[in-house]
């Protein structure tokens, strides 16, 4: 698919499904569940997708961040336990854990963003910015307040459901480090 | 109303016994859990999960280039379910839109760019501007409008909605189907 493709490492329980687009050196950890028609494009430097992430459809992650200087690139890490849901744009220089990006977001390349944020459905973030914990964006003027209390539950009983259903109906990626 | 001729290649799009048009460069997972119930169009890139839960559509419904039908999920204290998603009759969905509702009437007509949010009831001749967002679970009443601002519009004595919406989606989405021709070259 790509010339980098060789680059791809998906680490072992990592569900991947075969018809996503994914170039460049990009590290994604066990317990991912990527879902047809993702995309994750290490265009200028390479990602690390931590543990138990879901990717859906449409979304694309993207570091395109030009590097100070040629043989040291900007790794975009991403640490475990986040959404990324339909349709969101991440390109984002940093991104805690536990963050959910909900469908049609957009993060630009100068934001940081740390743990337990919530960008609403719709909602663009640009402008060099780093979320403090706990941060929510909503509304259609993409208002910021911090969350009343924790995100309720988590995404793990999710990501069982998807484990188990997505290998009965999809070409999975084979695991390879 | 008048909508002039699409052309299509017939390379690309796959037309069934009932009467559905897909493209070939749709992702439609798991296809035993989806039901078209005939003269469907489903454009390029877009995407029906099926393998999450049942799809069902209505006759004479449109689906758009790169729109996401994703049955919606709801989280119990032991475990997540995801739930079936029904569309009626007659309905348009534009570009680019997400839709996870729990069910979409008949006559609706949802614009492009709209984000349907999870478990949603859209009930008949409903209008969903372009862009508009629903928030999960929200029930939108026949007849009204869900704006881009996030209002719902509409009821008794306002034209957000046209009275005539039945007759006007029986129109559009029949002379769509219509107009929708493969090249003859």
């Amino acid at each position: 698919m790509s010339r980098n493709e060789n680059k791809v490492k998906i680490m072992p329980k990592a569900i991947v499904c075969e018809d996503c687009i994914i170039q460049g050196d990009v590290t994604i950890s066990s317990g991912c569940v990527v879902h047809p028609s993702a995309q994750i494009i290490a265009e200028t430097g390479p990602i690390v997708i931590g543990e138990n992430c879901i990717i859906e459809e449409y979304a694309k992650i993207h570091n395109r961040i030009q590097p100070e200087s040629p043989d040291k690139p900007h790794i975009l890490t991403i640490g475990p336990n986040n959404i990324f849901e339909v349709g969101s744009v991440i390109e984002a220089s940093k991104i805690g854990e536990k963050n959910i990006f909900e469908c049609k977001s957009f993060v630009s390349s100068d934001v940081e963003v740390s743990n337990g944020c919530v960008i609403c459905a719709g909602c663009h973030l640009s402008g060099g910015q780093h979320l403090l914990e706990n941060t929510v964006i909503f509304g259609k003027h993409c208002q910021q307040r911090e969350a009343l209390d924790r995100i309720s539950g988590s995404h793990m009983l999710q990501l069982d459901f998807l484990r188990k259903i997505l290998p009965n109906y999809h070409h999975l990626r084979k695991a390879k480090q | 109303m008048e909508i002039c001729d699409t052309y299509y290649s017939k390379d690309e799009f796959v037309e069934t016994a009932s009467g559905n048009k897909v493209n070939r460069q749709t992702v439609l997972c798991g296809s035993q859990n989806i039901v078209l119930h005939g003269k469907v169009i489903v454009d390029k890139g877009a995407i029906i999960r099926g393998d999450l839960a049942n799809v069902r559509t209505g006759r004479y419904c449109i689906i758009s280039k790169n729109a996401v039908i994703r049955p919606p999920f709801k989280q119990f204290s032991k475990g997540v379910a995801f739930f079936p998603l029904h569309i009626g009759d007659h309905v348009y969905i534009g570009e680019n839109s997400v839709i996870s509702a729990a069910s979409i009437g008949s006559y609706v007509y949802i614009g492009k760019n709209a984000v349907i949010g999870r478990r949603c009831v859209i009930k008949d001749c409903s209008i969903i501007e372009d862009g508009a967002i629903l928030p999960p679970e929200t029930t939108l009443a026949s007849f009204m409008k869900f704006t881009k601002e996030g209002k719902i519009e509409g009821g008794q004595g306002t034209e957000s909605v046209p009275p005539a919406m039945l007759d006007l989606m029986v129109d559009f989405t029949k002379s769509f189907y219509e107009h929708f021709i493969p090249s003859t070259h």
